[in-house]
Parts: structure tokens; sequence; C-alpha cells
């Protein structure tokens, strides 16, 4: 026993080694946020709760960065809570920010309806809430909603992906990572590809899809499989940004992870705008990506939170639209400065200027 | 005569029943995309089952005693992230990397093995406990970010052993066949059986019940990590969600493979294996035939579903044969029977 004790003992404090050479968080983002919200409303100091369901993408945690540092510079008391993808734990816990007595509640839900409960609590407690990027699955609460139109932003990215094919005189075959069914983001960005799609039936051959379940490794094995199964996709749309090195693993013992311009190049799309895939559209891999306007949104439910504060009211309520963009190819030159992922691209001291010759 | 012949080939089809399956799954998909009977296709079955398979190799051990390790998604994650902070803050070596992992996957083991064994808490509790605690450590170390490993790691994920069998394959059945000799040549896997049987009974027969325990864990972890560690070789980064369900993948690939969840029976070779490696089957034979999405869950989970049935079916079919094999010697001792 005492020697089993021990050697517990050594390896915990092994393990404290290694969480103390953790890697450091990733750089903040650009103050874009601050410089564009709103002050604090006057008077006695506002304590917000923010709970979020986890930190898993680099989405979000550039969301929550953004978030949480303008509140502080604006002389807001932030109250974090991470559910851990929990969506009961994050019920008790806006129960707990309720019970505190906190001005205001901003939430990025584990999924749809759970939100629409937690919005409820919220409604009942009379304090007002707000929910980012991830919207309930219906409006019977009351509550300030940001969030991005997936389906129209997926669908100018796959439009001018539409516009390259159609350079390559013939018919092509698409294939779509489809994200998890049961979020409605991913299922907006499948509406969005399917758009495409089906505006030009002449173009394309029938679709295939692999399903990812937003998880890497279920990913990479079905891309596998479809490739096998289908060698001659020539067009590739992945719903979110994360699951490029998995395409890449598959389509490089394939010969198909080319630049643009360079024979047997995939035509390559993908949703988000991370630094990942700024890099790629930089080197000339990816031909265009469906950009959420992250700091926009971030912005913008601070914006209403703390007008909402400022005038008393209770229960508001406001859906609000991120219109986001595509950025391509087309418009790197204009838009790549906009992007978020870009923004934290260049921040790590990366060049924008393109490293490939545009044909 | 015949019917002993039709006794004799019925319980050969029922001890086979996972393999037969096996084969009816294979030849469906085949015949409905013939490009799945490619030797390639076969290939990437196997390679994307190895993680799990890997891992479930790890989840039998812990079965065969009756018990269950939920923990593994997350030592998956946090092994995996450690070794690749390690290479990537450190340029350490793809050696150094690996070992690494495989010692935070001891250390997870080590700790659900004291937990269960030394503070006797119940295995479910114990490892659901270290399966949220071990995320949490997992997400403080990479703050959330994704992890990549060096190319180097990559090309070994996609290297071959004498440039014909892909490593993680190689990985994959070497475990499985290391696994399967100590569970049926050496005495500390005749000891998991018995305390899989009856701990009791094992305890009663002088058996260290407690080392038996912490020893399926501790190789239940082990083998967490290095299955994690094969599947990021091939993805070649760390993602945040890494690891998470793989725990149920792994215990369906076990039951699959016809190891009882009471403990006691059950095998590695060609059990486990073949669970494994049907699920990802199942898997790459609905991308070939284009079934729709919101369908494939559906059917994935009735041919498991209907596997596991069979299984049980089987089980009972086993039972009764055996039963009726049984004779009564004339002017034997009516006692011979007692026991049956």
């Amino acid at each position: 026993m005492k020697r089993l004790v021990t050697a517990l003992s050594i390896l915990m404090a092994i393990s404290m080694l290694f969480a103390a050479c953790a890697a450091p968080v990733a750089a903040p983002a650009a103050v874009p946020a601050g410089e564009q919200a709103a002050a604090a409303p006057a008077g006695e100091q506002k304590t917000i709760c923010f709970a979020y369901q986890d930190l898993e993408t680099e989405f979000w945690v550039a969301g929550h960065k953004a978030i949480v540092e303008t509140l502080g510079e604006l002389g807001v008391t932030v109250i974090e809570r991470n559910a851990n993808e929990d969506a009961n734990k994050q019920l008790e816990q806006v129960k707990d920010c309720i019970a505190q007595g906190v001005d205001g509640i901003i939430i990025i839900p584990q999924d749809g309806e759970s939100a629409v409960t937690i919005v409820g609590e919220a409604n009942k407690a009379g304090i007002p809430i707000g929910v980012f990027n991830r919207p309930p699955a219906n409006d019977s609460n009351p509550t300030l909603v940001i969030v991005a139109n997936n389906e129209v932003i997926t669908q100018q990215a796959t439009d001018y992906m539409a516009e390259e094919a159609k350079k390559l005189g013939r018919k092509v075959t698409p294939l779509i990572m489809v994200g998890d069914l049961g979020d409605p983001n991913a299922v907006g960005r499948r509406q969005g590809f399917y758009n495409t799609i089906e505006a030009n039936p002449d173009l394309f051959n029938e679709v295939i899809e692999v399903p990812t379940k937003w998880d890497g490794a279920t990913a990479l094995a079905n891309l596998e499989a479809a490739m096998q199964a289908n060698p001659d996709v020539d067009l590739l749309f992945t719903s979110s940004d994360f699951m490029y090195p998995q395409i890449r693993s598959v389509l490089e013992p394939l010969g198909k992870w080319k630049k643009i311009g360079e024979e047997g190049h995939v035509i390559l799309g993908g949703l988000d705008g991370d630094s990942r895939a700024c890099q790629l559209m930089r080197d000339g891999f990816v031909d265009a990506t469906g950009v959420q306007d992250l700091f926009y949104e971030a912005d913008t439910i601070m914006q209403a939170m703390l007008d909402a504060i400022a005038a008393g009211e209770t229960t508001p309520e406001n859906w609000m639209d991120d219109p986001g963009f595509a950025l391509t190819q087309g418009n790197w030159e204009e838009k790549a400065n906009d992007m978020w992922g870009c923004k934290l691209f260049a921040e790590g001291g990366e060049s924008l200027d393109r490293t490939f010759e545009m044909p | 005569m015949k019917n002993s012949s039709n006794h004799r080939l019925a319980q050969l089809a029922l001890q086979n029943t996972p393999v037969i399956l096996f084969v009816v799954v294979f030849v469906v998909f085949g015949l409905l995309s013939p490009r799945f009977f490619a030797l390639q296709t076969f290939e990437t079955i196997l390679k994307q089952a190895s993680y799990i398979g890997i891992v479930a190799i790890g989840m039998t051990f812990v079965i065969l005693t009756a018990g269950i390790d939920l923990s593994v998604g997350s030592n998956m994650y946090v092994s995996a992230t450690v070794a690749g902070l390690v290479m990537q803050d450190f340029n350490a070596p793809v050696w150094l990397g690996l070992l690494v992992c495989l010692a935070v996957g001891v250390i997870f083991g080590g700790v659900n093995a004291f937990l269960i064994t030394k503070v006797k808490i119940i295995p479910f509790i114990a490892t659901l406990g270290t399966m949220v605690a071990g995320k949490g450590v997992g997400l403080l170390f990479s703050r959330s970010i994704q992890i990549p490993f060096p190319d180097s790691v990559l090309e070994l994920g996609s290297s071959r052993l004498f440039g014909l069998v892909p490593l993680p394959i190689v990985i994959f059945v070497g475990v499985a066949i290391i696994a399967h000799l100590v569970l049926t040549m050496t005495p500390i896997g005749r000891q998991i059986y018995a305390v899989g049987n009856d701990a009791e009974a094992a305890k009663k027969a002088g058996l260290n019940v407690g080392r038996v325990l912490a020893t399926v864990y501790i190789v239940s972890g082990l083998m967490a990590a290095l299955g994690g560690f094969v599947s990021v070789a091939q993805q070649g980064v760390v993602h945040p969600g890494f690891g998470e369900g793989y725990e149920f993948s792994a215990i369906a690939a076990t039951v699959l493979g016809g190891t009882s969840l009471f403990g006691g029976v059950g095998s590695v070779l060609p059990g486990t294996l073949l669970g494994a490696v049907l699920i990802q089957m199942i898997q790459t034979g609905l991308i070939f035939t284009k079934v729709d999405i919101y369908i494939q869950p559906l059917i994935t989970a009735a041919i498991i579903f209907a596997a596991v049935l069979l299984d049980a079916f089987r089980n009972i079919q086993l039972q009764k044969l055996r039963r009726r094999n049984i004779r009564v010697e004339k002017g034997a001792p009516a006692a011979a029977n007692a026991g049956d």
C-alpha cells in the first residue's frame, strides 16, 4: 500500500509538471470587439454571467476571449461558467448565476432545446439573457440572439466553388463533409451547399455525403472510405474548417492535395474562417471559406445586453443576424483582413501575402 | 448418424456466429457496391478500426473481470495532448512522445486502479469520475486549442511495414496477438477469467483479486493511450473533442466480439478483433452504398443489435446442444448426471 501511494504521488507530481509545461492560451484576439462596444451602463458596477458549453474549437475560444476581455475593459464583472458539454449542468450553472443576482446572462448553449429551457429560467427571474451563435430551437421564450446565417454564408462560398468548377468544362463530383445532424448550424450549412448544387443541375454529378459527427477520427475514416468508393471526387466542402488536417491526410496519399492551378487540385471550401483556413487559402490549397463574423457577433450581443440592462428591460427580445461573408481567392486582397482567423494568423507574425501564383 | 452430423454442423455454425456475421455483412455490402470487395477497401477498414480495436482490447481485459472503464476516451485525449505538447514545446523525438503518451495512459489507468481496488469505488462510478476529470485535465493542458503533431508522426501513421502493410494494422494485430497470448497462456490471464467468473471464489482460492483488478485497469489505460496515439498519427492533430464517445465504440466492439458484460467469458482473438473490424466495416459499407446519412445510424444500431441478439441466441442453443450430447451409459449410476 505504502509503495503504491508513493508511486502515485510521484506520478501526480509528474502530471503537475506536464501541466506547467502546457501551451499558453492563444494570443488574444485583436480587440475590435472592444473598440466598437458601447460603454457599460453608468451607475453601480454591473455583473454579467457568461455560461458557455465548452471551448472546443478556435472559434469558441476566440469568441470567449472577445466577450470576456471587452466586458472586463468596460468595467463589467464577468462570472464565467463552463458546462463541459453538459446541458443539465449548464442549466444549474445559470440558476446559480440567477441566485447570485447578476444583471444579465450570456450563454453559448449546448443545443437549441436546452437553450429554450435556460432562457425560460432567466425570463422567470426577470434577468435579461442573450444567446451567442447557437440559437434556441424556438422563440417561445423572449431572448436576445445573435446567430450566423449558415445557409447563406455556405452558399456564398459554394457558389464561388461552382464557378471554379465550371472552368473545368465538364461535370464534377461534389462531396460534402456533414457535421452533427443535431446541430442547427450543421443542418444550415448542408442546406446552403445543396442550394448551390440544385442551382447547377448540369454541372454536378450525384453528391457524396460524408457524416462526421463533428469528430476528427470519424471524419478521417468516412472520408477515406468515400474517396475509395468515389475516386473521381473533384470538389469538396467541409462543414467546419477544423477538419482540414483530416482532409489533407486522405487527399495527400491519393495525390490530390494540390495547390490551385496544379494538376489534380480538388476544389476545396469550408466554413468558420479560422486561422488554419486562412493559412491554407494563402498557400493556395483552399478556394473559398464561409466566414462567421465572430467579432461582429460578440460586439452585437454585448451591445444589446448592455443596452437592455441600461433600459431596465427584463425580457428583451431581438433575433439578430450575422450576415457573414465568403472569403474567396477572388476577393482575397480586399477581404482577408476581415476574417477573424486571418487576424489571429497575422497576430502570430504571419504574412497574408499569397505564397503561390494564381493561375 | 445423420442427426449427429447435423448437430455437429449446427454447433460449429453457432460457435462461429461472429465470423459468419462478419462474412455476411462483407458479402452483402460487396454485392451492393462491387468496389467494396477491393483489397484496398479491406485494408482501409482494418486501418480505421485499428485505434478503436486497440482500445477495445484493453476494454476486453476489464470486462472479463465484470468491470467497465468509461474513462478510455478521456484517457486518449489527455495522453495524446501531453505527448503532443512535449513534442511541440521541447522538440522531443517521436519515440519520446510515444513513451510519454503511454506513461500518461498508465498513470491514468493507475488512478482508476487505485480508486477501484483501494478506495473501493465501483468501476462504473470511479471511471465515470475519471472520465470527467480526465477531460478537464486535458483541456487544462491544451487550453482548448488543437495540438498539431509533427509531420514525422503523420508519416509514421501512413507508413507501411516492408512497404506492404500499414503500420496501424501491424500494431493492432500485434497487440491483439500479445493480448491473446497473455489471456490464454499466462497465470495472470487465467486469474482474469477466474476473477470474472466469481471474484469471491477466486479470493477464497488464494488469488490476489485486488492485484488482478489493478492490472486490468492499468492495461486498459495503456491500450487507450496507444490507441489514441495510433489515431492521432493518422490525423496529425489532437482536437479538443478527441476521444469523446469512444468508450462506447470500444465497449460495443468488445461485446460484439462475444465478451460477456458479466465477466469470465470472451476473447481477444478472434472476438474483440472481429467486433472492432465489424463496426468499422458497417460504417464503411454504408458510405460505399451511399445510404442516406439520416438512416445510417439506424442501420448501424440495427446490425449491432441483431449481432448481440444472435450472440445471446447462440449461447442458449449451444447450451441445449451440449446437453443433448451428454449420454448416460447403460448401467452407469444416476449420479453421473449430477451437476449437468
